[in-house]
């Protein structure tokens, strides 16, 4: 039981979750819709990850690149079956929360129906190599969450930084009204911002089926955590998401290793809670009336 | 301008029997328009109409003055049972007693029908349909409570399924453990649904609408995870079984479930007195007056707006605790499923189909549900389809569930209204419909209708040959068509009217206009100076048949 095993089981939790819990953060912070249909997203990017590397090969390039283009094709369904009608209508938070609900529920039953309740093994990509590092013993699988967390959080900062796309995005975030003002589409950044917080979840599912398998109704704890961690950072900052999933990947590590894997959900619970009464926006949430639409 | 065919025709002077100036008996013209058609164009809608009024099968009560005040009140107030009042009917004169608001009658007759449905359902079915009953007015009754906390106070908790299901269970193991009988499972399960609540409305205290449905998802997740793993709860067998229950175990199985499904729908008449006594008295009110957003006006009128909310989660989070209490006494003990996100889900669904913020939008969709989800158990998983889509189609479509299409379709008809309205109106000398109302002389509105049709009608008969014939004889007797425009013209108001001005040095002719106001001298239309005055004649005529093509 030492501490870096400890840290180290952190991280790889808080890369994974941390995908998801940016991508929720973006969707709610840019289109005001509180998108519990990650859920959903998660067992779809799974599946399509699942069905590549079932028909066409087991390389992990592909798979991992399907997996995250069925998780940006069924962010972009949630957009166009939710978001696009509602986003002008009365009541639109309540609403879009709903839907994405519903969403999810169909969506569920549909891949329950397909492919049945049995859970399906994707291969594993990294090898089952390890590196030693001073004492600590770094598998293959972790090093390549990490790594593709990562790669793919830096590749979403540095588009939404660098890119027009981005900057519409970021526009939004500021200030939806003024944005459409000046003539930044809601609708058009809409499928943007779902097709890109999509392939997050998606690449989140093909990276956690290296340790979980992929299942109908898989989605819904990555879900849980995510919302969670995304609550914790303040929704709409991305950094305080980053934060936030750290702060909670180690406390599920250091409870799983220190109390026992049931106590995990109570110490974060009771971690976040103590978080929100001081911050009641987050650790970072800056939007504090800006979204008040 | 028109479609009207000119013919070229004879005008025959009627007066040159008796001889003429001029010895102009005939002039040759074209035929002119017939002013029927102009009146008929102005006086046709041009959207499409229908029928309007009141519907013939209106049912409306006779009334006496002497009756209006004999009414059912409460004993001992002086509340009517019945918003009554009394109004003449405007077309018949006669009196008529009009119901203000019908929905008592509505829940009067829907208990009614659920109160004697086991004596409806259809043999063969009456297990199936009797435990669905009571399943229904048990989760009727935790929606019902859960409208008080999400539509009344405001506060979006979807944690209200996790008070029922920790006071379920606690209850259940202390009756296992201690003997608990079955009457005194529910108080303790308030108690424990207050503790409860009194922990969870800490956070609702300081955190947004949202932040805290979140939350409180995270929280179900976190009971559910707890209450799985630990063995003190029964982790293996899928549930807690083993308290004490109010229904007697003597009874024949078909006696037991009836007596079941009267006492949920006893818990059900409970929990919608609850929510009368609470939504629709003074807690309620307060709240009525601090809506979502606009919280800080009705702080600044001194509504204490926070306190009560809380005061109505806790009193809520007491009466889940009943609930699940009661929920054990009937079903001997609950099953993990309570905590599933699939029943919140569900239990969202039931809200949101009958529109969320009001009690019989909670039993409606609590109705549909259950009867989608227990009753329709043989098509298997596509029930949850039709739920899902049920539920997508309603947040799609409507904007307060099945009990706010009426308000929303009248807001519809209504928008409707004024489109077809803005296509009927017409301006161009005709008053708009606003302007109407305040001027004082409706002399003026007839006389602008009039001077429209008359434009229109004068419009259709300008044409290259009266203007020919005008050109050749400024003065003088002349066709119908040419002599009906000249008196029109002749007719306008001084002010702007078109004159000549004889410049008396040159002998010429120019266009000026008048001020129409004594003391203010006319201005000069143009500068072109006409020698002849048959020339300048012409010239003013062509003016005013421009301006009147251009009106």
């Amino acid at each position: 039981m030492d501490i870096t095993f400890v840290l180290l089981n952190a991280v790889v939790i808080a890369s994974i979750y941390g995908l998801i819990a940016v991508a929720v953060s973006i969707t709610w912070s840019s289109l005001g819709l509180i998108n519990l249909g990650y859920g959903f997203v998660f067992s779809f990017a799974g599946y399509g990850a699942w069905l590549m590397s079932t028909y066409v090969t087991k390389m992990p390039a592909p798979v991992m690149a399907a997996g995250i283009l069925a998780g940006a094709i069924c962010g972009v369904i949630i957009c166009l079956v939710v978001f696009i009608p509602l986003h002008d209508k009365s009541n639109f938070t309540t609403r879009g929360m709903v839907g994405t609900l519903a969403i999810s529920l169909l969506g569920s039953q549909a891949l329950l129906m397909n492919f049945g309740p049995r859970a399906k093994a994707l291969p594993e990509f990294f090898g089952t190599g390890s590196v030693n590092l001073g004492g600590i013993v770094l598998t293959a699988d972790r090093i390549g969450i990490v790594v593709c967390a990562t790669v793919m959080l830096c590749f979403v900062v540095f588009w939404m930084k660098g890119s027009r796309r981005g900057l519409e995005i970021r526009a939004m975030m500021m200030n939806p009204h003024a944005a459409s003002i000046v003539g930044i589409g809601i609708r058009k950044t809409g499928i943007y911002v779902m097709a890109i917080t999509g392939g997050m979840a998606g690449l989140a599912a093909v990276l956690l089926s290296q340790t979980y398998y992929v299942a109908p109704f898989s989605g819904l704890t990555p879900l849980i955590k995510g919302v969670s961690i995304a609550l914790c950072g303040g929704l709409g900052s991305v950094q305080g998401a980053i934060i936030a999933a750290v702060i909670l990947g180690f406390t599920e590590a250091a409870t799983s290793s220190l109390l026992g894997g049931q106590y995990v959900l109570i110490t974060q619970f009771l971690v976040i809670i103590c978080i929100l009464i001081f911050r009641p926006r987050g650790i970072s949430g800056l939007l504090d009336k800006a979204r008040e639409q | 301008m028109s479609d009207f065919q000119r013919q070229a025709t004879q005008w025959v002077n009627p007066l040159s029997v008796w001889g003429t100036a001029e010895g102009v008996d005939v002039v040759q013209t074209v035929t002119s328009p017939n002013p029927r058609d102009t009146w008929d164009a102005n006086e046709a809608y041009k959207a499409k109409i229908h029928k309007v009024g009141r519907f013939r099968w209106h049912l409306v009560w006779p009334n006496h003055g002497e009756n209006l005040w004999k009414r059912w009140r409460w004993w001992p107030t002086r509340r009517n049972v019945l918003g009554i009042h009394g109004l003449y009917n405007r077309k018949t004169l006669k009196a008529e007693k009009k119901i203000d608001d019908r929905r008592p009658i509505y829940w009067l007759i829907c208990l009614l029908i659920i109160a004697i449905a086991p004596v409806l359902f259809p043999t063969g079915m009456e297990n199936t349909l009797l435990s669905a009953g009571a399943i229904f007015c048990i989760f009727a009754a935790i929606n019902v409570c859960w409208t008080l906390v999400v539509g009344t106070a405001s506060i979006f908790s979807l944690a209200t399924y996790a008070v029922v299901g920790v006071s379920a269970f606690m209850t259940t193991w202390l009756s296992m453990r201690y003997g608990l009988p079955w009457y005194s499972l529910p108080v303790f399960g308030s108690a424990i649904g207050l503790l409860m609540g009194w922990l969870i409305a800490f956070p609702a205290l300081r955190l947004d609408g949202f932040y805290y449905a979140l939350l409180t998802l995270g929280l179900n997740e976190l009971c559910r995870v707890f209450f799985t793993t630990s063995k003190a709860f029964g982790s293996a067998s899928g549930g807690l079984y083993g308290a004490d229950t109010y229904i007697p175990s003597d009874l024949s199985p078909f006696a037991q479930s009836i007596f079941g499904y009267y006492g949920a729908f006893a818990l059900l008449l409970a929990a919608l007195f609850l929510f009368r006594f609470v939504n629709g008295k003074r807690l309620g009110r307060i709240l009525r007056m601090a809506p979502e957003k606009r919280e800080a006006f009705a702080q600044a009128c001194g509504v204490d707006y926070r306190s009560a909310r809380v005061k109505i989660f806790l009193i809520t989070s007491a009466a889940l605790g009943f609930i699940g209490g009661f929920y054990v006494a009937q079903y001997r003990g609950v099953a993990f499923s309570i905590f599933s996100f699939d029943t919140v889900l569900l239990g969202l669904a039931m809200l949101t189909i009958g529109g969320i913020g009001k009690a019989e939008g909670a039993i409606l969709g609590t109705l549909v549900v259950t009867f989608l989800d227990k009753v329709l158990i043989g098509i298997g998983p596509l029930r949850y389809f039709l739920i899902g889509l049920l539920m997508l189609g309603v947040v799609l479509f409507l904007n307060k569930g099945y009990f706010g299409i009426k308000k929303q379709f009248n807001a519809w008809r209504d928008k409707k209204r004024g489109e077809w309205r803005s296509i009927r109106s017409e301006k161009g000398g005709e008053a708009l419909p606003e302007e109407a109302t305040e001027l004082d002389n409706k002399d003026e509105l007839f006389f602008r209708r009039f001077d429209k049709m008359q434009r229109d009608h004068l419009k259709k008969m300008i044409c290259p040959e009266i203007i020919e014939e005008h050109r050749l004889r400024p003065l003088g007797q002349h066709s119908e068509a040419l002599e009906r425009v000249l008196y029109y013209f002749r007719r306008a108001p001084m002010e702007d009217k078109y004159a000549l001005h004889h410049i008396a040095a040159t002998d010429r002719y120019k266009i000026i206009a008048f001020s129409g106001e004594r003391g203010v001298s006319p201005r000069v239309v143009e500068d072109k100076e006409y020698e002849h005055v048959d020339d300048a004649y012409h010239a003013i005529f062509m003016r005013r048949i421009h301006d009147l093509m251009e009106s």
